[in-house]
């Protein structure tokens, strides 16, 4: 850990097509900045050294929040963690989102802090990445060659790393407008009150009464090298069996899907039961008595 | 209530507005001309002979102006036993010990160029676990221990990693068990932990061409920083000048000796100029001093009635890789070994043992949290083993003044504090006896603890201080008192004394916030809770001086004897005749009659105060008596679990301490609220973690301490105020014995909602729901079916 940071070159671009300019012409020495709160630590870590850092802040565009019936949730790369917290559709249709945010990091970082970051550190423990994976949100990636969309799974490639070229860029992350009835929640073990994820466990039903049409989806943190979501979660639960058996069928499908290790945070062991119990909770909770 | 007009009274602290504005002066605010800064190599290996370093290539780099090495200051430091380098000399000891230093125009350069020191090393075979270095064939971490400067009440063993021990012996321990209708006997540990204050150290000097020294240093206790650097680096005391401005939290580890030896050295290797070092917050996790940790065995003998007739106990304290302080801790942890009980047969051996990890020192309760921890849990056990209540267990065998007598055979004085009406007190406040209400979720469980504990001043028995009084033209005082102000708001009590006897206001009197040994009177250290008693009795004396010499020249003037005079509203008066007075203003510069003759002269008074009644204890039983005054107190918890996760709430924290008197009943809430959420922190989250003595949590991230969030939502401070005879006003200390039994009244309430026995610390979610896998199995087994909705 140093004091001060390598030396690097500042830009502050006005529009998308000139930090992608600033990115073609500096390849894989430039990065871009959002709110910077990994990507400082990281430097003065001397994990990442750039010679080139593109701040996005001065990008009108990418300030935007925005959620259209129809279309979702639009969230621009540089919209803050406190903001995305304060915006009404986030609380009243995104609950899983709602609860990750309201349990990320502090107040004071989360001022700074923004969505496209957390997705684009790509930690295993992104505490937004699960809730993402639930809605089936996309990210909006730009580079010379035009923008595109991601599938959130296919932009994380490994621990702290993302299937972005050096030339791209993320310019926001769409959520689709989930179905009217939907309910979510994101739950975390955690070892004090305010912590990253030592297991992470959104959750999301909807359509719950027509068994044949039923949506419950359930993504992770923290218990493999990238978030995951557990596809097989969807089928088993349009299963006709009894509600006790499903759930068993759950966790068993999301420890089949996990690699939970050992580290600092936590032992293997104490990650499998929490994955195990979060699941039960989790699921309790949405349901409640319906089931 | 209160008689007094200021002492008693919930006055703001008297640095508030400073301190709110920002206009507080700390170390590192302070900017010299010519200042130069240093960056620090650290050692890679736990435990490795130094062969070779080359330094030329960082000595190249521009704006660098030196670069030295541990062989370039041959000086061991420290305050009890002379056991530390200034940079590692022959070997490195612990993983992130500084090895080599570069001094250069800026910080950024001395970064840089730190990292172009080149260092060979001959790895040698390391020792982590405190109780394995203390086998014989563990590898020896101080060859020399024999030859260090020791103070004699210590017993380091040569040839072991055994930096001292000390041991207490009462009454027949054979007899004592023999007389037992049970016998329990238990293990308990806690981790070493980090201080974890505000303010990350800093240190500023300058060794002038002249031979002056000048030291500015977010340091505890100035006067020691000038004697030992004075002693270690043979530079004449008189040379040396200590400055101390504001502190941001100290808890011990800012106690002793730091960094402002090394600091001096490189100034004057850097052509005199003064140079700064400054440690970031990661550093600080590698470089500076921490907590030790602790192994206790505590075997107890109780009669069927619950009376404990014999205790036998072994510390061993992990002090890591130097232990010049905490071979005090030891020893503190050694005399007060059984608490605060009466008990006849006991033996105790409290060991301080050298690992390859970061190295201990003082740090807030001195050994009392840790073996409160282990004993407190152990009454529990003992009282659930019996059948009995805790309460009823503890207050059979608690100390009670004028009876009883304490480990170290001191007879308790008739006006000590009284710890049962604490415990009572505590118990109130929980409804003990009465079950926790349900909580709210099935796989949740509620459970009540509560813990006693004792603490005095771990102080050399000719422990003094000193201070001054001296008046300004318009009766404003400057109160002149060598106690560092580091959170804990001594100077505000302090003050409120000098107010209450002078009748000046307090606004009229000032403690300069940037003091040192130039400018202030001496006081030993601020530590172990004995500013406000020690710097408080010479407060005191010099109040009396001052208003001894107001008197006199009142008496010439007003034509009265000194007794019939009195001070009131910045005046002195007759007392019989109020009418009859002279203004403050118009006798403390002297007196001037109306012809123009003048008596008296300015009125400064002084107060000393030195330790009286102590003994240097029995080298062989640990026998005598250690403390100014002991301060007793209860602290007890209602706390929530889930059993699933094994998370802990604390829904409420009570603290009952027998303070003799609260001399600001408002700074008194904030140390109890501050040790508590302390205290909290440490029971539930904080260890530093080592892999082959390397630290895998060097950063806040994973040593997590308390946040806002994790504070109980109801904190209480119950005040107990039997006064002490010779306190000032009655008082006794206070600042760290509010964290010492909050610990094991977590732990106590843990184990007593979960219906297992909890020994080791920290109590993570993951080590409860350890613990609760094994011990209680069945209770997680029905959490789980509960979730199921069976």
């Amino acid at each position: 850990m140093f004091v001060t940071l390598p030396e690097f070159e500042y830009h502050r671009p006005q529009t998308v097509s000139a930090a992608l300019d600033l990115l073609d012409q500096y390849g894989g020495g430039a990065t871009v900045m959002a709110g910077g709160t990994d990507l400082l630590v990281d430097m003065r870590y001397r994990i990442r050294v750039p010679e080139h850092v593109i701040d996005l802040k001065g990008i009108e565009e990418l300030g935007k929040l925005t959620f259209q019936p129809g279309e979702g949730l639009v969230i621009g790369a540089t919209v803050t963690l406190n903001r995305l917290l304060e915006y009404d559709a986030v609380q009243s249709r995104f609950g899983a989102l709602h609860d990750a945010l309201e349990d990320m990091c502090d107040d004071q970082v989360r001022n700074r802090a923004t969505l496209a970051g957390n997705l684009c550190t790509a930690s295993p423990a992104a505490d937004c990445a699960p809730p993402l994976l639930v809605f089936d949100a996309k990210v909006e990636v730009a580079s010379p060659a035009g923008r595109r969309m991601v599938d959130l799974p296919d932009l994380f490639t490994g621990v702290k790393e993302t299937s972005l070229g050096t030339d791209e860029m993320v310019t926001a992350v769409h959520v689709p407008e989930p179905p009217p009835d939907v309910q979510s929640r994101y739950l975390k073990g955690k070892r004090s009150s305010e912590d990253c994820a030592i297991v992470g466990v959104a959750a999301l039903v909807a359509r719950w009464d027509d068994p044949r049409d039923r949506v419950v989806r359930l993504a992770y943190s923290s218990v493999a090298p990238t978030p995951v979501r557990v596809y097989d979660v969807e089928r088993i639960f349009r299963q006709d069996k009894p509600w006790g058996d499903l759930v068993e069928e759950a966790v068993s499908a999301a420890l089949n899907r996990v690699s939970p290790i050992s580290d600092v945070r936590s032992s293997k062991e104490y990650r499998v039961h929490l994955i195990d119990v979060l699941t039960r909770l989790a699921l309790r909770e949405l349901l409640g008595g319906r089931r | 209530m209160t008689k007094f007009k200021y002492v008693g009274r919930p006055v703001p602290r008297v640095d508030a507005m400073e301190k709110v504005t920002g206009s507080a002066v700390f170390t590192d605010d302070i900017e010299l001309p010519g200042m130069l800064h240093t960056k620090l190599l650290r050692s890679p290996h736990p435990h490795a002979r130094i062969v070779e370093t080359r330094t030329d290539r960082a000595e190249a780099v521009e704006g660098v102006v030196s670069v030295v090495t541990g062989r370039d200051f041959p000086f061991k430091l420290g305050i009890y036993v002379g056991d530390r380098d200034v940079l590692a000399t022959e070997k490195a000891l612990w993983v992130g010990q500084p090895v080599a230093a570069v001094v250069a125009e800026t910080e950024a350069i001395a970064e840089k160029a730190v990292q172009l020191i080149e260092v060979e090393y001959e790895n040698l075979e390391a020792v982590f676990d405190a109780r394995k270095a203390m086998e014989e064939d563990a590898p020896i971490i101080h060859e020399r221990l024999g030859e260090y400067r020791t103070l004699p009440i210590f017993s380091p063993r040569p040839g072991t990693n055994i930096a001292s021990v000390f041991t207490l012996k009462k009454g027949d321990i054979e007899k004592g068990f023999a007389e037992a209708d049970l016998i329990v006997e238990n293990e308990f540990s806690l981790p070493q932990v980090s201080h974890a204050y505000m303010e990350t150290m800093c240190f500023i000097a300058r060794h002038g061409a002249d031979g002056n020294v000048e030291i500015w240093s977010s340091s505890q206790p100035p006067f020691i920083v000038r004697y030992l650097t004075s002693m270690s680096l043979d530079i004449p005391l008189s040379k040396i000048v200590v400055h101390a401005p504001y502190v941001g939290g100290g808890f011990g580890g800012k106690a002793g000796l730091n960094f402002e030896p090394l600091t001096v050295l490189l100034s004057k290797a850097s052509g005199n100029r003064p140079v700064k070092l400054r440690l970031t917050r990661e550093e600080h996790f590698t470089v500076a001093a921490i907590r030790p940790g602790l192994h206790a065995t505590v075997k107890t003998g109780v009669k069927k009635d619950g009376r404990i007739v014999a205790e036998k106990i072994v510390y061993v304290f992990d002090a890591g890789a130097n232990a010049d302080y905490a071979v005090n801790v030891g020893r503190a942890a050694g005399y007060d070994a059984i608490g605060p009980y009466d008990i006849p047969n006991v033996e105790a051996e409290s060991f301080t043992v050298y690992t390859n990890k970061l190295y201990a020192t003082a740090f807030r309760g001195f050994g009392h949290m840790e073996l409160h921890w282990a004993i407190e849990r152990q009454r529990d056990i003992i009282a659930k083993k019996l059948g009995m209540d805790p309460i009823e267990f503890r207050a059979k065998n608690v100390l009670k003044p004028g009876i009883s007598e304490t480990g170290t055979g001191a007879r308790l004085r008739e006006d000590a504090a009284n710890l049962e009406e604490c415990l009572r007190r505590v118990g109130d406040a929980l409804e003990w006896g009465k079950k926790p209400a349900k909580p709210k979720e099935p796989w949740k469980v509620r459970g009540k603890g509560l813990a006693v504990l004792m603490k005095g001043p771990a102080i050399p028995p000719n422990t003094a201080s000193s201070a001054v009084v001296r008046f300004n033209e318009d009766a404003s005082i400057e109160l002149m008192v060598g106690t560092s102000e580091m959170g804990q708001g001594t100077l505000t009590s302090l003050t409120q004394m000098v107010a209450e006897r002078l009748r000046v206001p307090m606004e009229k009197i000032r403690v300069a916030s940037l003091r040192g040994t130039a400018s202030t009177m001496y006081t030993w250290q601020t530590v172990g809770s004995r500013g406000l008693f020690m710097d408080g009795r010479a407060v005191l004396e010099a109040n009396k001086d001052a208003e001894s010499q107001i008197k006199q020249i009142a008496s010439q003037v007003l034509h009265v004897s000194e007794e019939d005079l009195e001070l009131a509203e910045e005046k002195v008066r007759v007392r019989e005749e109020p009418w009859r007075s002279l203004t403050l203003a118009e006798v403390v510069m002297g007196y001037m009659y109306p012809g123009g003759n003048s008596i008296g002269g300015p009125v400064v008074g002084r107060g000393s105060y030195i330790a009286t009644g102590l003994s240097v204890l029995d080298p062989d039983t640990g026998q005598g008596n250690p403390a100014v005054f002991e301060t007793f107190g209860c602290q007890g918890a209602e706390v929530e679990v889930n059993v699933l996760t094994g998370q802990v709430e604390i829904l409420k924290a009570f603290s009952a301490f027998d303070i003799g008197r609260a001399i600001n009943p408002l700074l008194v809430e904030g140390q109890v609220y501050g040790g508590t959420v302390m205290a909290s922190s440490i029971a539930l989250f904080e260890q530093l973690i080592y892999q082959e003595g390397v630290l895998l949590n060097p950063h806040f991230l994973d040593y997590k301490i308390a946040r806002m969030s994790d504070a109980p939502e109801d904190m209480v401070s119950i005040s107990v105020e039997n006064p002490q005879e010779d306190g000032p006003y009655g008082a006794r200390g206070i600042g760290e014995l509010t964290m010492i039994g909050m610990a094991a009244a977590l732990g106590n309430a843990v184990s007593n909602a979960l219906n297992i026995e909890i020994k080791d610390l920290p109590m993570t979610p993951e080590n409860v729901w350890k613990a609760v896998t094994r011990q209680n199995p069945k209770l997680l087994e029905r959490a789980k079916r509960y979730l199921k909705g069976e």
